[in-house]
């Protein structure tokens, strides 16, 4: 039985008991029951007040307060609607950047507690390399420290070919050792993980298991073969565990003797350590250094000291997120300066709204109303405001992420992990409630305390409002003048000509097949059949490959080494004859390579233009002898090409003979056609052979604006955060002033009666109007110059204090708050004063 | 602590509860509906009474109060308090 209906019970019981007693003293049975129910009272008052002794009476008056709010913010859809959109806006974009940040700075790849786990890297100052992976011995060294390094392991990527069916499967590997997943703390979701007696075993990622076993445990102890070798599958890691990013599968790493033997040779290995638990990162730094010191003195560490070797320990972090640092840091300060606007902004818009309830508020107070019941409905209000733009914010941040997925940027594997997590929500709906309610109640709060004063009250408010419209256009112009240094930048280097033609060209990349050695002229051949294209050449690596040429060091035959100097080095290619005729490189000296260099002829090689000026300035380089990869002669010398970025010059160049280099396994095909070349490269591959794989197509310009793909996204986010930003400017100016010329229309009126000019009413509120916009104006410069330093090498061929870009930017903000201004006080100078007066 | 008085009696319903208060008091202290039964409810929250659901003699279905323990040590102390402050009104209105 509910409470109310056990109360009622109760009540008429004793009402009729009533009854009964009265009927005994003699009265009528109607004259009973009227008496009874006089005697009694109201029973509905007694039921309500004996309820209320058990609920919550402010609860109550809580729900009444949101429904009266529920009502008001219904009853103003348009003001409502903005300051739900400007909300959602900018808390979308901070928890969108937050996600990411979380996902590549905080939590890397949503393993767990990575605090503890440190990568130790390489750094040579002689020839100014570093965060370089390792050699086998630094690993085997760091393995031994127990002291300091509770487990460490070491990894080298791979890529395989699985046979599945008829379409061969590229599969993405690590090679690693034993104590791998202890590292990480991972413990298997099927089978074991590995143990040093592992050979040839594997152990799939969950989305590798899934997609090509259907996520079926019995391929546990079954074999499966990747590049014609027999591995035995035996465990499967847990969804999350997902190191590197788009990893397939680890198979166990096998380090023979000889590796162990050198050091500074064959320098592939990440080593991954994590730190025992009372040990510092600052002790095993030092442990490191002791071991690098130890290390120098002896007659064989002699030549590392003179290279400056030392071994770093970088958190997994910086292993992670590297240059994405930077970036991220910027955008979540114009994501900041984006929520600053759009909280002033509502700020003005409450103001606005709270100044015109003033009426309304003084008569509740008058009622009785306690001004913290007020203050209580004005902060409901603002929740609730706060909560609708909060649940539309975490909708645009979900867009947002899902679209910073799908960018080019390099790095982007790592973005297509960030999800939005439930703590992620939360966080963005208490940064919008949190907004909200500060910015809602402040000026509410202000405005009440002054509420006997009227003529003060409206100095205050407009004193809050032009405080907001200035910060609104300081933050607007702040990210106005990055974008435009931003986009200069972005022109400046999308107008460098990276020394080929890069148009109509597409790349592929393909596992070579083992042991076969007449693949590439098959392959050669069948691409050169192929309709539609035009030239093609097998080159390893790519240009814009996201790292260059293979970074080697030389010696030139009959010129000793000066000691003081850093050591040479250059970047070398492998590429076959029709390389250059493909990409459209200039021949300054000598030959091209031709079909003549083949494996049993003289070694030959081509220098680039940078490399001869640097190293032959004086003499003739052809015939000169080189050594880098073995004895090669120069044959001649061609133009330069840059290969990185297109705002990064190359190193001096060296290309070798496909024919005449061995030992370099994984190649890629470049060809120049007038149509899209994929289903030509796929069919011509298969033609040479039907095991290969061919992943990676893409064409050269693709690859270039991957290239500048990070400063393609932050130039397009700070611009659009910019727009909103001078948007939202422009509303909150527009607002303010048509408010003003409401308040003031009586004055208005009156002064064109007496004869006042449109025009100077019409100058009066744009003065008024542009104040604040001019002191907003003053601000943003002053800040601009000290966020400059935050935009550091994303500028390029600008300075960071470039007159046109900021002369600019003051412009077309000054534009836009022109126009926002002279719309309602054009409204002004066209009062009709008959009208007005006659109204009042 | 009227309400708690009367209930050391022996359980007993709403109704008999302010007969109860009206005739021992000689009508002079009147206990309105309106004011017994939230009284009731905030007795049943601090559990210094319990209730429970009989039928009466006369056949009607009627929620029964009884005193708690807690209830009881709860009416001492106010018997207590009262008996203070009564003492202290009386000195004052004697003394005056």
């Amino acid at each position: 039985m509910s409470f109310w209906n056990e109360l009622d019970d109760e009540m008429r019981a004793h009402r009729e008991m009533l009854e009964e007693q009265f009927v005994l003293q003699g009265m009528s049975r109607e004259e009973a029951a009227a008496a009874a129910r006089k005697h009694f009272g109201n029973q509905l008052g007694a039921m309500e007040e004996s309820r209320d002794q058990w609920r919550f009476a402010w609860l109550d008056g809580i729900m009444r307060d949101v429904r009266f709010a529920w009502r008001l913010i219904r009853s103003q859809p348009v003001l409502t609607l903005t300051a739900v959109i400007v909300a959602a806006l900018g808390v979308g974009a901070n928890t969108a950047i937050v996600s990411v940040m979380e996902t590549v700075m905080l939590k890397p790849l949503g393993l767990r507690d990575t605090s503890r786990i440190y990568r130790a890297t390489v750094r040579i100052d002689k020839i100014h390399m570093d965060h370089m992976t390792t050699s086998a011995v630094e690993f085997k060294d760091i393995h031994a420290m127990k002291d300091v390094f509770r487990n460490v392991a070491a990894a080298q990527g791979e890529l395989w070919t699985l046979q599945s069916g008829s379409e061969p499967v590229r599969v993405s590997g690590q090679a690693v050792t034993d104590e791998f997943f202890r590292v990480f703390d991972e413990k298997p979701l099927a089978g074991r993980f590995f143990v040093p007696e592992d050979h040839d075993c594997l152990v799939f990622s969950y989305p590798f298991w899934k997609s090509q076993f259907g996520a079926d445990p019995g391929i546990i102890g079954k074999t499966i073969v990747l590049d014609s070798k027999p591995y035995r599958v035996i465990g499967v890691a847990n969804e999350d565990f997902r190191f590197p990013a788009k990893v397939d599968a680890w198979r166990a790493l096998y380090i023979s003797p000889e590796r162990f033997a050198k050091r500074g040779y064959d320098m592939r290995l990440t080593v991954l350590g994590r730190l025992n638990d009372n040990v510092t990162a600052e002790r095993a730094t030092d442990r490191l250094n002791r071991y690098v010191a130890g290390f120098k003195a002896t007659p064989a560490g002699r030549e590392m000291d003179d290279y400056r070797y030392f071994i770093d320990l970088d958190t997994f972090s910086h292993f992670i997120s590297g240059d994405l640092r930077r970036p991220l840091l910027l955008l979540w300060g114009a994501a900041l300066a984006l929520l600053l606007t759009a909280c002033a902004n509502i700020a003005v818009l409450l103001l606005s709204r709270t100044a015109g309830r003033r009426k309304e508020i003084a008569i509740r107070l008058s009622l009785g109303a306690t001004r913290v019941q007020i203050l209580r409905q004005l902060a409901i209000e603002s929740l609730l405001l706060g909560g609708i733009g909060g649940a539309l914010g975490i909708g645009v941040s979900a867009a947002a992420i899902a679209f910073i997925g799908r960018a080019a940027i390099p790095g982007k594997s790592l973005l297509a992990l960030v999800r939005l997590d439930w703590r992620l929500m939360a966080f963005g709906m208490a940064l919008s409630l949190g907004c909200g309610l500060v910015f809602g109640l402040a000026p509410a709060i202000q405005l009440l305390r002054r509420s006997q004063a009227t003529a003060m009250t409206r100095a205050g408010r407009h004193r809050f409002q032009d405080t907001f419209i200035a910060a609104q256009v300081a933050a607007a112009l702040v990210l106005l003048i990055a974008t435009g240094l931003l986009l200069r930048s972005l022109w400046s280097i999308e107008r460098i000509n990276p020394g080929f033609d890069a148009s109509n060209l597409t790349t592929a990349l393909f596992n070579a097949p083992p042991n076969d050695a007449g693949f590439f002229d098959r392959l050669e051949a069948s691409l050169a059949s192929q309709p539609g294209i035009e030239s093609s050449t097998i080159a390893y690596p790519l240009p814009f490959n996201g790292f260059g040429g293979l970074t080697s060091g030389f010696f030139i035959k009959g010129r000793p080494q000066p000691k003081t100097e850093v050591t040479w080095h250059g970047e070398a290619w492998l590429v076959s004859p029709r390389f250059f005729d493909t990409l459209r490189i200039p021949l300054l000296r000598g030959r091209f390579l031709n079909s003549s260099d083949m494996k049993s002829a003289p070694r030959v090689c081509l220098i680039d233009r940078k490399f001869a000026e640097r190293f032959f300035p004086d003499e003739n380089p052809i015939g000169q002898e080189i050594n880098m990869y073995g004895d090669c002669r120069i044959v001649g010398v061609v133009g330069n090409i840059r290969t990185v970025t297109l705002d990064q010059e190359s190193r001096p160049g060296v290309y070798y003979a496909t024919d005449q280099q061995e030992g370099f396994e994984l190649r890629g095909v470049i060809v120049r056609s007038r149509i899209p070349a994929g289903p030509a490269i796929r069919a011509a591959v298969r033609q040479a052979s039907p095991q290969t794989p061919v992943f990676g197509i893409q064409s050269m310009d693709d690859l270039i604006g991957e290239s500048l793909g990070i400063r393609r996204a932050i130039a397009t986010l700070v611009c659009v955060f910019a727009g909103i930003c001078i948007l939202l400017a422009a509303i909150g100016l527009h607002g303010v002033v048509t408010q003003i010329v409401g308040e003031r229309s009586g004055e208005i009126a009156v002064r064109m009666a007496l004869g006042a000019q449109p025009s100077s009413i019409l100058t009066q509120f744009l003065r008024y109007g542009l104040r604040s916009g001019f002191i907003g104006v003053i601000c943003g410069l002053g800040l601009s110059i000290y966020a400059q330093r935050a935009l550091g090498n994303l500028l390029y061929d600008v300075k960071p204090f470039d007159p046109a870009t900021f002369a600019e930017a003051c412009a077309g903000i000054a534009l836009v708050l022109l126009v926002a201004v002279v719309w309602p006080a054009r409204r002004a100078s066209r009062t009709d004063p008959h009208a007005v007066l006659r109204h009042e | 602590m009227l309400v708690l008085k009367t209930l050391t009696r022996g359980s007993n319903h709403g109704y008999g509860i302010a007969q109860h208060i009206e005739r021992v008091s000689n009508d002079a202290l009147r206990i309105g509906e309106g004011s017994l039964y939230p009284a009731l409810q905030r007795l049943l929250i601090r559990k210094w009474v319990s209730a429970e659901w009989s039928t009466s003699d006369t056949g009607r279905k009627i929620r029964l109060y009884t005193i708690t323990p807690a209830g009881k040590k709860q009416l001492a102390s106010e018997e207590k308090d009262f008996e203070i402050t009564i003492a202290g009104i009386v000195r004052v209105m004697e003394g005056a």
